[in-house]
């Protein structure tokens, strides 16, 4: 137990809600009596941001800034946090589980030699111990994991807890950190080209997943249903990875975020990422033989069964009730 | 051009997920393995840069029971040339930072070019071998790689963020890369590919072979996985069951009750 450093990420100039969600975290711990809570801001001309950070709760903000860090560069971000942790001493790094934080916390868990845990979705002092809780199996199963070692670096799954909205009384510090040579080096971003499909809009979406296991089943059993009900066709990753369909009828963290009336998921598990992209739907239907499939949990209505059974018996019923059939 | 590639063997996708007595783990007695979805797509990338290379090695590495040797044989028919098994209960005890500790003694002795490893394991979800290897190896990293070119000895990848967005690095070599699914088609194993690997070696090390003796393992651990539950069940879905024909029935009225029908 110390102090704990919430390490920030600034997004379009801005403190990520992910960030303001680790401050609730670490404020939740110092409350419980972990120790104090300090932040480390990285980037160029973030002044603004690490003013507000320390508003909001962020304590000390220790304020890594100049052009070195105007793009993402994972050696210039461990160094960074090499310096903060010089500075700062902490027992505890939180970090978010985004693209950066994927990226960066390992290293740093491997460069500090301590104890690293990924993707927690809570952290929480039990008799005066640090306790991560984390699903593994893709959600199938919650695990809870002790450290063993000081530093903890731990990373936290977005959307874990509401960002921290109270105020507290923070300071920025200057950090300074050299950057010794750098191995790899940010060339650009970009964004895929959207083509075909433009999911966001459509009113009705019917997913299929792996569980559909084949591509030609997709035009044979999904596309119909989403047809009958004047909707579109969406799917998960592994269906896009495996070359069944193209990109654009991907849902999820890496693919579209949707949120139609109706959301039809048929043979899809329910893991975070494929959740966060149409969790916010009105009304979800999931159809899945595992009765204990984590898409249950955010479903309205659901069906334990083949759906090669209920999809096509489902779509000759709706084209019935249009006067279709 | 010498590529290392790092490969899990973890429980097939569709194995049946049973809490073990001591609630730690899961039951993995008389279930089904597999390479981890994700070292699937870096062993096919590897075998691509290698083909695009017109020469070189292609090592597969595992940590793991003798249960490991399969999937070693199987990346041997899919092309790999050679295979190093890390057989040692102290080594499966380890957990995320002694496995990249282990992996870091090996690709110390062969001095790869490339590593590439998976983003994460289907099992676990830790997402923490890869990084932490380049690590101790003092080389560059990036994860979520979606794409991979060869230039003036550089490499640069394109990497996937949020959303559709993607940022292209370029890294010095060696270099460690960890993939995402879905940047390559993979290949399968050819009945050819299946009869040539029979001739290819798989190599064993213990964790002293290693130079890790009492450095790697349960005593040397800095996480505990305590106890593995299924998730507490919240208010959940309403759940229709039944004949089909009811079931179908109940799912048009609720269209119908939406307006969309
Ligand atoms: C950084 C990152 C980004 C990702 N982005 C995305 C994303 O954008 N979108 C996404 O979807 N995933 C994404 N993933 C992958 C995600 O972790 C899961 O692997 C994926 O969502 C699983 O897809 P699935 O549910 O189709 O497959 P599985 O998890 O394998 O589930 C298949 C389901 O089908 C059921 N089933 C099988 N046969 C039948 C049948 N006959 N009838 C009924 N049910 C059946 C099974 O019971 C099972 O529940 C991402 C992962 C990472 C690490
Ligand atoms: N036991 C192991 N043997 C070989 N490679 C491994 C092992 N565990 C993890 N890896 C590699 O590290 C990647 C990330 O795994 P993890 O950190 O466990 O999620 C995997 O995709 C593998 O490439």
């Amino acid at each position: 137990m110390g102090t704990i450093l919430v390490i920030a990420e600034i997004q379009n100039g801005k403190v990520r809600e992910a960030s303001l969600e680790l401050v609730s975290f670490a404020r939740r711990l110092a409350g419980a009596g972990y120790g104090e809570v300090k932040s480390l801001v990285i980037g160029s001309g973030v002044h603004g941001a690490a003013e507000e950070l320390a508003k909001q709760g962020g304590g000390e903000v220790l304020l890594a800034d100049g052009p070195a860090f105007a793009n993402y560069n994972v050696g210039a971000f461990a160094q960074a946090v090499r310096a903060a942790v010089a500075a700062a001493r902490p027992s505890l790094l939180l970090l978010s589980n985004t693209p950066v934080g994927w990226d960066v916390a390992p290293r740093i868990a491997a460069a500090l030699d301590g104890a690293f845990v990924s993707d927690c979705f809570n952290l929480e002092l039990e008799g005066g111990k640090l306790v991560c809780h984390r699903r593994v199996f893709n959600g199938k199963l919650d695990a809870r994991v002790a450290p063993l070692a000081e530093p903890v670096v731990a990373t936290v799954q977005p959307g874990a807890t509401p960002a921290f909205n109270g105020t507290a009384d923070g300071k920025v510090t200057k950090l300074e950190v050299s950057l010794g040579e750098l191995k790899s080096k940010f060339v650009a971003t970009r964004i895929a080209e959207k083509k075909g499909v433009d999911l966001s809009k459509a009113e009705i979406i019917v997913s299929g997943g792996r569980g559909v296991g084949a591509p030609e089943k997709f035009p044979e059993v999904i596309q119909p249903l989403a047809d009958a009900l004047g909707g579109a066709m969406g799917a998960s990753r592994p269906v896009v990875d495996a070359g069944w369909l193209p990109h654009e009828y991907q849902v999820g963290s890496s693919g579209q975020v949707v949120t139609p009336k109706l959301y039809i998921a048929a043979g899809i598990s329910g893991a975070i990422q494929h959740l966060v992209g149409m969790k916010n739907s009105n009304f979800i239907i999931a159809i899945n033989k595992d009765a204990d499939a984590p898409i249950f949990e955010v479903a309205n209505l659901g069906v334990v069964g083949d759906l090669f059974e209920i999809v096509p018996a489902l779509t000759k019923a709706v084209k019935e009730a249009k006067g279709q059939a | 051009m010498k590529i290392m590639v790092c490969l899990k063997q973890v429980p097939h996708q569709d194995a049946r997920l049973d809490v073990r007595a001591d609630g730690t783990w899961i039951q993995e007695d008389n279930i089904k393995f597999e390479i981890n979805s994700y070292d699937t797509y870096g062993l096919e990338e590897a075998l691509r840069m290698k083909d695009a290379a017109g020469s070189g090695e292609v090592i597969v590495v595992s940590i793991g029971p003798d249960r490991v040797t399969q999937s070693l044989r199987t990346a041997l028919g899919m092309g790999a040339d050679r295979a190093i098994h890390v057989k040692d209960p102290e080594a499966d005890a380890a957990d995320a930072l002694g496995s990249a500790k282990l992996l870091a003694a090996i690709a110390k002795a062969e001095s790869p070019d490339v590593i590439f490893t998976g983003l994460m394991s289907d099992d676990g979800n830790a997402a923490s071998v890869g990084p932490m290897l380049a690590e101790l190896l003092g080389i560059p990293s990036t994860t979520s790689v979606m794409k991979v070119e060869k230039a003036n000895g550089a490499l640069t990848v394109e990497r996937e963020l949020e959303g559709g967005a993607l940022e292209v690095v370029e890294l010095q070599r060696p270099c460690l890369l960890a993939v995402q699914t879905g940047i390559n088609q993979v290949r399968y194993a050819s009945l050819k590919g299946i009869m040539a690997a029979k001739k290819k070696p798989i190599e064993t090390r213990s964790v002293a072979d290693l130079g890790l003796a009492g450095k790697v393992g349960a005593a040397a651990n800095k996480v505990k996985i305590e106890k593995i539950a299924p998730p507490p069940k919240g208010k959940g879905a309403e759940m229709v069951t039944g004949p089909t024909a009811d079931v179908v029935g109940r799912l048009v009225s609720k269209i119908k009750e939406l307006g969309l029908l």
